[in-house]
């Protein structure tokens, strides 16, 4: 069956998504515009997430961004603009990735019967990838 | 075309330096022009462009689709 043809809430079916963010193109945003632009993407908790003892860490930086545009991807609108400061990637005790929908998004996510939205992010020398998957709530 | 429309055109060719010029009516989305990531950068360069603050809760895709767009309505122009 192609994917097209398969309804958003058929049984069974999750919409996943994907993103890949370059460490290099975040590197020139921080280098052009200076580390609170990155406020604009990222809350100021997810910020302070992102640093350790040597500072700013630009491959966690690009995780949260990944994982927020995975997260993103999941809920399937077309022409909607990322909200990005109402997707927050919360670090878990254990070490993975929780995603808390406020606002825009989590109006997006109740409209189509999401309710929740799990993330897990990998990064490597000068790429950072996340993965999302809906938690669908009961069919309406 | 404006001054501010130029930097706007300007910005993104300098980004995508395999093309020489970007028509008014291109759609930049679709063309990949500027993608999700380069869009916060997109926003900031417009706000500093246009002098004023973009509300990002009322902002759309279709608003920033080609420059004619943009420049009608960022930059106060009408577009025949």
């Amino acid at each position: 069956m192609a994917a097209g043809s398969v309804p958003a809430r058929a049984p069974g079916w999750a919409n996943l998504g994907m993103d890949i963010v370059s460490a290099a193109r975040v590197r020139q945003m921080v280098d052009e515009h200076g580390e609170s632009f990155l406020l604009r993407m990222l809350t100021e908790q997810e910020l302070a997430d992102c640093r350790t003892d040597e500072g700013l860490n630009l491959l966690t930086v690009c995780g949260r961004i990944a994982a927020k545009e995975a997260a993103f991807k999941t809920l399937r609108v077309a022409d909607r603009i990322l909200p990005w400061l109402d997707i927050e990637v919360h670090r878990a005790d254990g070490g993975w990735p929780l995603i808390e929908l406020h606002g825009r998004a989590a109006q997006l996510a109740q409209d189509a019967g999401i309710e929740g939205i799990t993330v897990s992010i990998s990064h490597d020398v000068d790429y950072a990838v996340a993965v999302g998957a809906p938690v669908l709530g009961p069919a309406i | 075309m404006s001054a501010e429309l130029q930097q706007v055109k300007t910005w993104i060719l300098k980004r995508h330096p395999e093309r020489q010029d970007i028509a008014g009516d291109l759609d930049l989305i679709e063309n990949r022009l500027i993608d999700s990531l380069s869009f916060v950068e997109f926003v900031f360069l417009l706000e500093q462009a246009s002098g004023r603050t973009i509300d990002m809760e009322s902002l759309e895709v279709d608003h920033l689709r080609t420059l004619n767009i943009i420049e009608a309505r960022f930059f106060g122009v009408t577009v025949h």
